[in-house]
Formats: structure tokens, sequence, C-alpha cells
């Protein structure tokens, strides 16, 4: 099992690089046959008035008049040493730009991680012991029904009710508690529906099993019955969900972030994209791609963790299963 | 607020059911948003000390690099609080001393004399003397392409070098005669900052932090992309005297806060979150004065919202048919229609601020029957289809929205109906500012119709777009045929004093206007602001910025 495990650990890491590499070589390719650059855009700006001459001179200095080829080689080399660049855009350098919203970003998607377990979970357990008249059915609508409300309509009606009538939160505080918090709830109400999806459909099948109906004779409360024997089982395959949505809580924050006020990777995305600027939007992709294998890695590993009985040989085929 | 929490109950939170089905009413949540509790402001009072004002941004712009970003219109506001100007120029275009307290120019206005005021300092207390103005103009003229750093736009291009006499006494010499200098010298780009700012490379620049200015607010902190926070300095003592305020600002600080949405920026300013809303829609206004809050719509100095004909493109090489546009454009409707009352309809291509611009209003009035005379007149016969036609084609026109102006497309609608009831066959194409960039060029000969929206302090910029002469921009593709253009472009350049220079502006303004090269719509409103009743004494310079060097809370 060692040997496999390292082979698998090997085979999986080259296949992030090779995944990394390849999203930065196509992003660059992307935007360089995209017109223009907001280099040239700022100078072009009429407000300005320069001559050819001057925006020229300036574009040379950036190194933008030279082939594309030339430009990703460069790049690409930088890369290869850690050196992400200077932003097209700002002039800072790109790592600096990165560092200084990771943290934000990385606190509202584990905040809405959090959020969407547990309006998951709750409504999990709602669809299985909440009494009918009291919405059982209603509760299975529920996942439907985050997916088709857009993140930011969810934004703009918590803020509009809890920042402006309440005065729970100020939205010129954007990285407060509150703020946050509220913040974490417009983003993790959509994914929290996915993660649903798959738990009351995993809940019903195992309530279904024979198991439950022979502790259910035995006179096993429902909370007993639901936390030592339905939720372990049917939270297994919650952990694959998870991992794929770590795409949807990226993209989620390009909204959110803005919605809210909040600086962080979506912000810097959102600028970034409608101004072309290049080196940051490489380095943001190389990133996401990094964060995307990493998550992804970690759920194969802790799925043997989770169920002693998957061994490694077998987890994948399960996953795929399961998932699909 | 408390009387506002009393007086309107708000359904209890938590209930997630319930907030969905609210959601349809999100819209109309967003429009009306809380009431303001009525504040009479105390505004009759006097100013007070003290105090912290949030001011809510749309962007913040690219980049804080000086000089490649003081032209912007977002950066423009913080760079006003961080640093100072050699002179001031108002919301008129007068023009008054600053740093620059006195000036004298010789008779060909080729050689300016600066007599600066003594005890300046910027913030990391170096002197701002005449080596550091030397070290200013030197950069605005020329930039430095090696370090990535760009000359200011609109600088004069005759600039030739600058020399100081003592410290305090800087001499500035120009290849040929620029009067606009001075006024040039009130510009929101013209900022001065300190020489040890200049001489960093472009990625340290880009750093706020690192940019010092000597204006009555210094840098407390500042995050890409989210804000900007301001603190007075105490020490600062020398302010223009327009403003009619001395020493420190009132203020403590000011908080520039991005925020995206038009909507949250609104609200938050009526429920007494933030202070001051940049850039609300127009056609809200009356509703945020009527609920008592302050509304402001300067003009800014520069043209015109209006377009440029290219004389190149058939059918306007045709004075009748550029005649004919001129008077087709009903310019009341697009008031009443697209913005408020606060918005003005043009009387000539320049802003009716700008000092020398005449009215010409009669050269271009609103008249659909006197149009539609002069199509005939060119040869252009209506058709069943209400689309005139000649020799077979049809009088098509094509209008491209300007990116940079958020009415200009509601604009360009109303235009296009207005002209369709006169014959013409009209199209829209909105593009995103690269896009627009790219395609949309003066000269370009698809383009008949180039919209311009542009500030200036001098109106003597006239002489570098309207011909090439002089590597001219050449706004309407004459290059040099019109000879009675170039004469009079020629002259405003070569004017040596504003006296001189008045009459020729009036002529030159009443020929582009009579040859119908510039079709003029309405003054631009680029700067539109929402104020809470509570903030007094704020003020707009020349470039519509609003200052708040000399503003209070009551």
């Amino acid at each position: 099992m060692n040997s496999d495990y390292a082979e698998y650990a090997v085979k999986r890491v080259l296949q992030a690089v090779v995944v990394i590499l390849l999203a930065y070589a196509f992003t660059f390719v992307v935007i360089s046959v995209l017109p223009g650059d907001p280099v040239t855009n700022t100078l072009r700006n009429p407000q300005n008035g320069f001559t050819e001459d001057e925006i020229g001179r300036i574009v040379s200095y950036y190194g933008l008049d030279r082939p594309v080829h030339v430009q990703l080689w460069e790049s690409l080399s930088r890369l290869v040493v850690g050196d992400l660049g200077v932003s097209l855009r700002s002039g800072l350098p790109v790592d600096r730009l990165i560092g200084d919203v990771l943290g934000s970003t990385l606190l509202l998607a584990t905040s809405a991680l959090a959020v969407a377990l547990v309006l998951a979970f709750a409504i999990g357990f709602g669809t299985q012991y909440l009494p009918k008249r009291y919405g059982q059915g209603l509760l299975r609508a529920f996942p439907s029904l985050f997916l088709s409300v857009p993140n930011f309509v969810i934004g703009l009606v918590l803020i509009n009710v809890f920042a402006f009538q309440l005065g729970l939160f100020r939205v010129i505080d954007s990285e407060g508690g509150l703020a946050t918090f509220f913040a974490a709830i417009a983003l993790g109400i959509p994914v929290s529906a996915q993660v649903a999806e798959v738990l009351i459909a995993n809940l019903d099948h195992e309530a279904g099993q024979e198991y439950a109906s022979v502790a259910r004779s035995r006179g096993l409360g429902q909370a007993r019955l639901f936390l030592r024997h339905l939720l372990k089982p049917s939270a297994l395959p919650v952990v694959t969900v998870i991992a794929l949505t770590v795409g949807e809580l990226l993209g989620g924050a390009v909204i959110t972030e803005q919605i809210f006020g909040r600086t962080g990777i979506g912000s810097l995305v959102e600028r970034s994209v409608t101004t072309q600027d290049l080196p940051v939007l490489q380095a943001v992709v190389t990133l996401a791609a990094v964060i995307f294998v990493v998550v992804n890695l970690v759920a194969d590993l802790a799925y043997p963790l989770l169920d002693p009985r998957v061994r490694l040989a077998d987890a994948k085929p399960r996953e795929r299963e399961e998932a699909s | 607020m408390n009387t506002f929490r009393a007086a309107r109950r708000v359904r209890p939170p938590g209930r997630a059911l319930r907030m969905i089905v609210g959601l349809a009413t999100v819209v109309a949540l967003a429009a009306c948003g809380p009431g303001v509790a009525a504040n009479s402001g105390g505004g009759s009072g006097e100013p007070t000390q003290g105090g912290d004002i949030t001011f809510l941004i749309d962007s913040l712009g690219d980049t804080w690099i000086p000089n490649n970003s003081a032209i912007s219109s977002f950066q423009g506001h913080i760079w006003g609080h961080l640093t100072d100007k050699l002179v001031y120029v108002d919301e008129k275009g007068a023009v008054s001393p600053w740093v620059g307290e006195s000036w004298e120019q010789n008779d060909t206005a080729t050689e300016f004399t600066l007599h600066l005021r003594k005890g300046v300092t910027f913030s990391d207390r170096t002197p701002l003397d005449a080596a550091a103005v030397l070290a200013n103009l030197d950069i605005w003229a020329k930039g430095d392409a090696a370090r990535g750093i760009n000359p200011i736009g609109l600088f004069p291009k005759t600039y030739d070098h600058a020399e100081a006499v003592d410290a305090a006494t800087v001499k500035v010499f120009f290849k040929a005669p620029t009067l606009g200098f001075i006024p040039t010298l009130g510009y929101h780009g013209s900022i001065l900052i300190s020489p040890r700012t200049i001489a960093l490379p472009a990625a340290q620049q880009a750093d706020l932090a690192n940019d010092l200015g000597s204006g009555p607010f210094v840098l407390s902190s500042w995050k890409e992309g989210d804000s900007v926070v301001l603190k007075k300095r105490a020490d600062y003592d020398w302010a223009p005297a327009a403003l009619e305020h001395q020493g420190p600002a009132y203020l403590d600080s000011i908080t520039y806060k991005l925020v995206a949405q038009p909507s949250v920026r609104t609200s938050a300013v009526q429920s007494g979150q933030a202070d001051v809303a940049y850039n609300p829609s127009p056609q809200e206004l009356k509703s945020f004065a009527d609920q008592g809050f302050t509304t402001a719509t300067p003009r800014y100095l520069g043209f015109v919202n209006g377009f440029a004909v290219n004389t190149k493109v058939a059918p306007f090489d045709d004075v009748k048919v550029r005649q004919a546009l001129q008077h087709g454009i009903d310019r009341e409707e697009i008031i009443s229609t697209v913005y408020t009352p606060d918005w003005l309809p043009a009387e000539s291509l320049f802003q009716s601020n700008v000092p020398g611009a005449t009215d010409h209003s009669a050269d271009f009035a609103f008249d659909a029957a006197k149009a539609g005379g002069l199509l005939d007149e060119a040869g252009w016969a209506k058709g069943a289809d209400g689309v005139r036609t000649k020799d077979g084609k049809p009088l098509r026109l094509t209008l491209y929205a300007n990116p940079y102006l958020a009415t200009s497309k509601s604009v360009d609608e109303l235009i296009a109906q207005q002209l369709g009831g006169i014959g013409f066959e009209v199209d829209i194409q909105a593009f995103d500012v690269v896009t627009y960039g790219e395609r949309v060029k003066v000269n370009s000969p698809s383009v008949a119709a180039y919209e311009v929206t542009r500030s200036f302090i001098d109106a003597g910029i006239v002489a570098g777009v309207l011909t090439d002469a002089n590597k001219g921009e050449n706004w309407f593709g004459l290059g040099q045929t019109d000879p009675k253009l170039v004469e009079l472009a020629t002259g405003v350049a070569s004017a040596g004093t504003v006296d001189a220079r008045a009459s020729l502006l009036d002529e030159l303004q009443g020929h582009v206007l009579q040859q119908g090269y510039f079709v003029p719509i309405t003054q631009i409103v680029q700067r539109v602001y929402l104020q809470s009743p509570k903030l007094h004494g704020v003020s707009y310079n020349g470039i519509a910025y609003a200052d708040y060097y000399a503003a209070w809370l009551g």
C-alpha cells in the first residue's frame, strides 16, 4: 500500500503541475489575442491627448510591443523562479496584490463553506424528521430554490435588510465580523444547495436500508439514529461535493465581494479582467488551479480515512460512482 | 436614526423563507431605502472642528503612479486632498494664486516667471522650493519612458525648459507662445509631488504610501482596490485664498471607500452610514433632494458633449447635411428625458463656464423644419419609409456611444429618434472601453461622428485639435483645407494676451459651428454627488472635484 500510495501521490503532483502550467499558458494566449492592453488603453483615453510617439515609448517599456511568444517565454521563465511580475494596470508587484487580498477571500470562502454545511445538514435532517405538516416536503424544494436565486439578489437583500434597515453592520466596514458573516451567507446559500441535494439523496437511500429499519424497530430515537447510523455513510459523498464546490466558492466570491464591497481575489479578478491585466490574471488563474488541485487531492486522501472499508486502490472508482 | 427605527417596523430577520418570499421586493427596497431622519443640519452655524467623513466611490481607478493617474477621474478626488498645485482654478475658470504666489510673462507668452510661496513643505517636511518645482515641471512635460512614467496629458507640448532663479523663483521657457501655461498649472494633472517620490521607479510610485505631496491631508492607510483613508495635516498653512479658509482642515479624516453598486452607495448615505455617494443616477437626484439631501452637479471646464463630424466621410462632406444634423437635435428633450434641469444645453463647443466661451446657440438651434429643408436642398429626398435617399443610397449615420460617459447610450438613442424624424437612418454601436479605444478613433474612415467629452483648463487647446497644423489631432478630417480655420487656430495659439485672443476665440467658435464641423449637445456633468445634509462648506474646482479642505460637519 505504501508504494501504491507513493506512485499515486507522484502521479497526482505531476498532473497538478501540468494543469497549472497549461492554465498559465492558456490564459496568456487567450488574453494576448484580444485587442488592447491596459497600458495602451490608459494612454489612449482621449482625456490624455498623448501622441502615438509618447504612447509607443511607454508600451515598449512594458515590453508589450514584442511578439506574443517572446512575452510568453519571458513570463514563464519568471514564473519558474517565483517572480509573478508587475501588474500592468496598477504598476504594483503581482505577489503583493495577491498577498493583500488572499486572506480576505480565504476567510469568506471558508465561512461560506461553514454556512453551506450547516444549512445543508439542517435541511438534510429536516427532510428526514420534520413532520410533514411543518413543511418537510417544502424543505426538499430548498436546494433547487437556492440554486435558482442569483447570488447578487441574495446579497442585495441581506445588505438592505441587515445593514440599512436594521443597522447590524456598515457597508464601509466591509471586512468586519458581521459584514463577513452576511457575505458568507450570501455566498454559502447557493453552495449549500449542491451539498444538500447529495445529502438528501443519500439519507433517503440509507434510511431505506435494512439496518435502519432494524434500528428503528429496536426503538432507537430519531436523533440518535440520524447521528449514529445515517449521517456517516451519507456524509461521505459530501466530501467529494465539497471539493467540487471550491470552484463555486471562488466564482461566487467575484460577485459577493463586489456587492459587499470586499476586496478579495474576486474583486481583483474582476478588475483585472476588465482591464486585461495579464500578469495578475495569470497569477490568479495559477493560484486557483493550485487551490483546486490541492483541495481535490486532500479530499481523495481523506476519503479512506473517513471510511476504513475504502482501500486506496479502489478509492477512485468509488468516488466517481458516488459523485455522479 | 433612532426615530427612524421606531417609526418603521421591519420584519424580524432570520426567517429564511420570508426572506426568499421577499426577494421580489428587492428592487423596491433598493429604490426606496430607509427614509432620512429630517435633519436641518444646523447649517447656519460656524464651522466646527473635527469629524470624519466617508465618501463612497464607484471605482478607485487604475494606478497611483502620480503622472499616470493624476488625470484619472477617480484618483483626482484623492490627489486633490493629498497635493497642492501652483495655481487654483475655480469652477468659473478664474485663476488665482496658490503655491505660486504671483507670476509674470513676456509679451509673446513664451517666458514665464513664477514666484513661490515660502514655507511650503511636503509631508516629509522637505521644502517645496524652486528645485522641487523644476523636478515636477520636467516630469510633467517629458515623463520618463525608461522608468514607465508617462508625461502629463495636455501639458503644453511647447515646453522647452525651466530654471531656478533663486530658491523661490522659477523661470519657464517655451518654444512658442503658450498662453494656456498658467491655467494648466491648476489642472488636476499638475499636482506637486516630492522630488523624492519623482525619483522612485514606477513600481514604488505605484504604492500610494510612497507618494508624498504638500496637501491639507496626508495618507493614513490604503488598500488597493478597496479604500484610501486620509487624515488632516496639522501644520498645513498654505491654502489658496479662493477657498476662504486658512490653516489645517476642519475634518479629521476622509475615507474613500469603493462600493461598486450604485444603489448600495446611495442607500448607505440615506441610512447615515456614509456621507457622500459619488455618481448616483441623474434621474434619482430629485427624489434625494426632496428627502433633504444635498445634491451637486458641478460642470467642468472643457468641451461640451457633442459630435466632431468627420468631413471626409460622405455625405458629411456636404455642409448642408452637417447643418441638418445640428438643427435636427432637440437638446431640451434630451435634458428633460435623460437628465434633469441641473444639466444645461450646449451654447457653443465649449462649456459655458470656460473663459472665452461665447453663446452661439442660434447657429445650431433645434428646428426640424429647417433641418428637413437643408436636406431637401442637398438633394436627399424622403422615401415612403421616411428614410431619405440620394442616388439610391440611404442617409445613414452610425453613432458610437461613449463608454466614458454613462448616459451616452440613452442620449444617442434619443438622438437616433430625433434624426429619424427628419429622414436619417441612425444605428447605435455600444462598445466597452477597450473595444471603443480600438475601433472608434478621430479620423477613422468608419466614424462620421466622434463623440467628444474632454476637459481642459484653457480654451487655447483648440489650436491643437481642430486641424492637423503642428501635429494637431485634426478632429474634422479637414487637414489644412479650411484656410480660415487654420488662420483662426494659429491666431489663438500665438496670441500673447488673453484679451487679444478673446475675439479670435469667438470668431473661431462661430466658424466651426456655422460650418457644421461640430454638433454640440449638452454641457457635461461628469461628476454627480449625493451628500449628507450634515456636511457643509464643500467647494468644487474647475474640474468639478469636490474639495473637503474647508468642509465641516454640523
